[in-house]
């Protein structure tokens, strides 16, 4: 193996597994072609310098649970799409709340936000008092904006 | 403004989000070729309140009102979710008596959730019947949830090491009395649609899921079980009750919307065994756990982070809960299982009738309370 893994166990008695992002795929790969044939759910969390992804696998034939974590300093992770069909909404997800560029990914775009939202609610320094207001263009696309304009 | 729509080979068309049959504020756009669907593109978010932010800056007991909410016809199975993943992190140990109510509210809660399900879906497909004689039976266990807990839907119930009211006799009978003849009453609904031949013609067949896809996109639930993968929380990682209590988890290898409707029903009446054999099992002793009385709650403390997954009514409902060691979480996410499975709905409708393709929609179960969060 090429790469470096940190095993460890979660609070709950979790096997995890850490890694550097850089040989995330290789790991990812590996992982996947032990049984780990589902990707549960990718989980981000802001630690104010890093932001901490965590991976959760499962195993459908022995229904036995991993986590892989990884973390990121500039926003940037590979993409796991071309191994999990699954990711693909995960990563638009986290891309949306948390604000990680995901690199590789098919169509990277916000997915519960409307386009043109500012800022990522997730991270710890998003400013709550700034109110923002959905309204509908012309198109009947939505439009994001700091004044209310009519409707509100 | 000129109209081309016809001399173009492909039409768009936006289906929702106030479309009877999209289950909530569902937005579908289609590319449709004649009736033939090209493409769909769910557009959701419609719901969204960002529950997962609220949850951060409210204290760990507080987060339970939202967690109701998320699936809000199955919002006990929603707080079991979060108190599995809190309790753990906070390490608080619910009581004997506890686990044994929490299960049988959970699958009392599961029955509501299908038989809400199985109307909606039967009006989906125009058959609007089914729907009263399942709404019939889902208001007597909302009667009883009222006679528990005092609300019907977001009951807000449970709470971290304890529940906030005490079984007694009363309700004891009353949930045997509703076991009692609910199996008829599900063999009367199933039987209006299972034996009616255009239900048959309109879903065998339709919507078929490989296993191997249904993992790949994280499809878990019933969903999953009717493509034949015996995945079930329940039994994989027992929580609660469930290793204590004699139940079959119902698989069928048809893979398509006939096979998911059946799994569902089947599921019901492995859920009416769950409650007949937990119901007599539920030992004297406390409803909580002293060290989570209320004059204690708000100080509860939790360090580290945890993964709890349950089997909610719709798939496998995860909760990932981070805490730095103060009063409040740092960080809550949900794994929801109807965003997974509605993530599949694109891959499911290439090249169907429009048709097929709201019967598939509504037997992946969606609640948008949870898909938006």
């Amino acid at each position: 193996m090429a790469y470096e893994v940190k095993e460890e166990n979660s609070k709950d008695g979790r096997k995890v597994l850490r890694i550097s992002k850089e040989s995330l795929l290789e790991l990812m790969g590996d992982i996947k072609g032990s049984g780990y044939d589902s990707l549960s759910l990718i989980s981000t969390v802001d630690f104010r310098d890093r932001i901490e992804v965590v991976y959760h696998l499962t195993n459908s034939r022995t229904e036995e649970m991993l986590a892989i974590k990884s973390e990121t300093r500039d926003s940037r992770m590979p993409s796991v799409t071309s191994l999990f069909e699954s990711a693909n909404w995960d990563e638009r997800e986290q891309y949306d709340m948390m604000g990680i560029i995901f690199e590789g990914h098919p169509d990277l775009k916000r997915i519960l936000l409307p386009e043109g939202w500012v800022g990522y609610p997730l991270r710890k320094d998003y400013d709550l008092s700034k109110v923002q207001y959905v309204n509908m263009d012309d198109e009947g696309n939505d439009r994001v904006s700091f004044d209310p304009g009519d409707g509100w | 403004m000129e109209n081309k729509g016809l001399k173009e080979k492909y039409i768009e068309l936006n289906m929702g989000p106030q479309h009877p049959s999209t289950h909530g504020v569902l937005r579908l756009k289609l590319l449709l070729d004649g009736e033939t669907v090209k493409n769909v593109e769910p557009v959701i978010g419609y719901l969204h309140r960002n529950a997962e932010k609220i949850c951060e800056l409210d204290f760990y007991c507080d987060a339970l009102i939202y967690f109701d909410r998320m699936d809000y016809v199955g919002a006990m199975n929603m707080e079991v979710g979060y108190l599995e993943a809190a309790e753990k992190l906070l390490n608080i140990e619910p009581p004997e008596r506890v686990v044994w109510i929490r299960t049988v509210m959970a699958e009392l809660n599961r029955l509501a959730s299908h038989l809400v399900w199985a109307g909606a879906f039967g009006l989906d497909l125009g058959m609007l019947t089914p729907f009263f004689y399942v709404f019939e039976q889902r208001e007597k266990i909302l009667d009883l949830f009222t006679e528990i807990c005092g609300s019907r839907q977001e009951t807000n119930y449970m709470s971290i090491g304890g529940v906030y009211q005490d079984f007694n006799d009363k309700i004891i009978y009353k949930i045997k009395e509703f076991t009692k003849q609910f199996p008829k009453k599900l063999d009367e609904v199933y039987n209006l649609l299972a034996k009616n031949d255009i239900f048959i013609s309109r879903t065998k067949n339709v919507g078929i899921l490989e296993p191997e896809v249904a993992l790949d996109y994280g499809v878990t639930g019933p969903m999953l079980r009717a493509s034949g993968v015996p995945y079930d929380v329940r039994k994989a990682e027992p929580y609660l009750a469930y290793d204590r209590v004699n139940f079959d988890i119902p698989i069928s290898k048809g893979k398509d919307v006939l096979a998911r409707f059946v799994v569902r029903f089947e599921e019901m009446r492995q859920s009416v065994k769950i409650i007949n054999q937990a119901i007599d099992k539920i030992p004297d002793g406390p409803y909580f756990n002293p060290k989570a009385r209320k004059s204690l709650m708000l100080r509860l403390r939790g360090e580290g982070d945890v993964y709890a997954r349950t089997e909610s009514p719709k798939g496998e409902f995860g909760v990932y809960l981070v805490g730095d060691g103060s009063v409040k979480p740092y960080r809550v996410h949900v794994r929801s299982p109807s965003f997974k499975n509605l993530s599949i709905l694109p891959y499911l409708s290439k090249d169907v009738l429009i048709a097929d393709m709201v019967a598939i929609s509504g037997s992946i179960d969606l609640v948008f309370g949870e898909v938006d969060r």
